[in-house]
């Protein structure tokens, strides 16, 4: 029984998209431009020459948020979407109608249709593939080259993610709506 | 003939009524015209049907950003309309207005083949509607507005099929009880839609106790407009003083709900885009700039209204062409409802997402998606017309 959760060191990111073709090939996620369960959002270098505003040039790796107050599962008819004893959001695949209700209710854009079984995926912090086998880390933070992702039990306070959240500040994406998010960016 | 005796025993049904009988019909011009436009849309539907059986959501142009289109306003306006009709029929039986007694049963009925082409909708909409079957039954989502608003519609069919049945058989008082349990789902159910929309805290623009009401306001506009057409088609122009009185009544309360319901659509505009927030000013905003949201409330709302304030109600003529025009408006308006509900794009730091930054959904609907949503007016249409013929939809002279 662990509580996991993932801080994002953000300012790291250089934007070279291993972390996206890791999850892709780890969990065998189709592909095509909508077929993602993570993501990097960039954001264009803005101004003019020489005035150009360096801070615009961002990068900001996101994916679900594995809220703890998650609006998908408690919109989900049938739950199919559920909290697994490791707080990891996840989806039964053989529950899912595909009504897309969750879809429309996450307010992250994190959910899509896998067009093979027709029913919507998300990101399960590679619960049925590397932690499944017995592995602690997820294929998006293992493959990271500038260690953007920290991956851990929020419960154990002696884990990495408990250390870096306890030192140093951090903010969490649309906190407002109470969805209490398990995601965290370093600041 | 067993199974018409057996038929008989459960409901009264004309003596005439054989298949004969219902492809009797005169050959007039506009008879056969009806003819063609509801086997036409039949065989669109059965063609929209083929291609959901064969081609599933890949039938559809819905997208990641915009998982819900056409079929679920196809379906929110079928039930709508279902919901006004049954509020309208339960005016005389539950309400004790004497003047809607003998519309009754015929809106009762129409109430019902209203519901079934929503059904029929919503079943294409569902990616696996077996698996709904099943599971809404094993592990219930207590706390999802989807599984409340399927589990009460499931009683409405059940409630107003029997109300129906036993009016038919003349036994008015388990009609006015099971009306009563029938009108109670039936509000209780179609706000349970509106509040699919209403519980999406990430949509601001569809979030809050706006869209309940305005799905119960605007349920029985739809209704009401239904009902015109349909007797506009069946007296041919030509009401009966019995039915002109009904109507003209009918028109009065229209008249008040289109005024309330526009009230309600200014003050939703005015307090989205008052103070300029973001997700919610600009995206109301974008609504009242487009060529859709104008027509619908010109067509569902003001024209009508106007209609019925200059005439004090009694131009049953022109309320009758505008109703057609409304209906058409009502579908484009809850067409609107959802897109406007998904036209934000979700940014979530997707600042550019795979070299496209993000911007306004757009969504059209694929042919699929039209033929099963209007496809499903034939269905409607031909209960109707078979319903006629096999039933006694006058009221007998018990009122």
């Amino acid at each position: 029984m662990a509580r996991y959760g993932m801080a994002l060191d953000y300012k790291n990111c250089i934007n070279c998209k291993a972390c996206e073709t890791a999850c892709k090939e780890e969990n065998g996620i189709l592909m095509g431009a909508d077929k993602h369960r993570i993501w990097v959002g960039t954001g264009e270098i803005e101004g003019q020459y020489p005035l150009l505003d360096l801070t615009s040039n961002v990068f900001h790796p996101s994916q679900c948020q594995h809220c703890d107050n998650a609006p998908c599962e408690e919109v989900c008819p049938t739950q199919a979407t559920y909290t697994d004893e490791n707080g990891v959001v996840r989806v039964n695949i053989d529950q899912c109608i595909l009504c897309s209700y969750c879809m429309n209710a996450c307010p992250y854009d994190a959910r899509y249709v896998d067009d093979r079984t027709m029913t919507v995926d998300k990101c399960n912090f590679c619960a049925e593939t590397r932690l499944a086998r017995g592995e602690t880390t997820t294929a998006c933070q293992n493959t990271c080259p500038t260690k953007v992702r920290i991956f851990g039990d929020l419960d154990d306070p002696n884990s990495e993610i408990s250390e870096v959240l306890r030192t140093r500040e951090h903010y969490s994406l649309k906190a407002h709506l109470g969805t209490k998010p398990k995601l965290f960016y370093l600041t | 003939m067993a199974l018409r005796e057996l038929v008989n025993k459960i409901v009264p049904i004309k003596e005439d009524f054989s298949i004969k009988s219902l492809l009797g019909f005169k050959k007039t011009p506009l008879n056969v015209l009806v003819f063609f436009m509801i086997m036409g849309l039949l065989l669109l539907l059965v063609w929209g049907l083929a291609q959901f059986l064969m081609h599933g959501h890949h039938a559809y142009n819905v997208t990641r950003e915009h998982p819900w289109g056409l079929l679920i306003s196809g379906y929110i306006f079928f039930v709508g309309t279902s919901t006004g009709l049954c509020i309208i029929a339960s005016l005389g039986h539950v309400f004790g207005i004497k003047e809607f007694n003998h519309i009754g049963k015929r809106t009762t009925l129409l109430a019902i083949i209203t519901l079934l082409p929503g059904f029929i909708i919503i079943l294409t909409e569902i990616g696996h509607p077996v698996t709904m079957m099943i599971y809404n039954i094993l592990t219930p989502g207590i706390t999802s507005a989807i599984w409340w608003m399927g589990t009460l519609y499931g009683l409405v069919l059940t409630f107003i099929i029997l109300e129906f049945g036993f009016a038919l058989r003349g036994n008015h008082k388990w009609a006015v009880r099971l009306g009563i349990g029938g009108l109670i789902a039936d509000v209780a159910a179609f706000t349970t839609l509106g509040s699919v929309f209403a519980y999406l805290v990430a949509r601001p623009i569809a979030n809050g106790p706006f869209i309940p009401l305005y799905f119960l306001l605007t349920a029985v506009v739809s209704g009401a407009f239904f009902m015109f057409m349909i007797y506009g088609f069946k007296h041919k122009l030509n009401f009966p003083e019995e039915v002109k009185i009904t109507l003209v009544k009918l028109a009065k309360i229209l008249g008040l709900l289109l005024a309330v319901t526009m009230f309600f659509e200014w003050w939703r505009i005015i307090t989205a885009i008052y103070g300029d927030m973001p997700e919610r000013a600009d995206t109301m905003m974008r609504i009242i700039a487009s060529t859709s949201f104008q027509l619908e409330v010109l067509f569902a709302m003001v024209i009508p209204f106007v209609i019925i304030l200059v005439s004090k109600g009694t131009a049953l003529k022109a309320l009758f062409f505008s109703s057609i025009a409304a209906l058409i408006s009502i579908f484009l308006m809850r067409n609107d409802m959802v897109h406007h509900a998904q036209m934000m794009p979700m940014q979530m730091l997707k600042k550019t997402e795979y070299q496209l930054a993000p911007t306004w959904i757009e969504y059209s609907p694929s042919p699929v998606e039209w033929a099963i949503a209007v496809g499903a007016l034939g269905v409607c249409f031909l209960l109707y017309y078979v319903a006629e013929k096999a039933f006694d939809l006058d009221e007998d002279d018990h009122h």
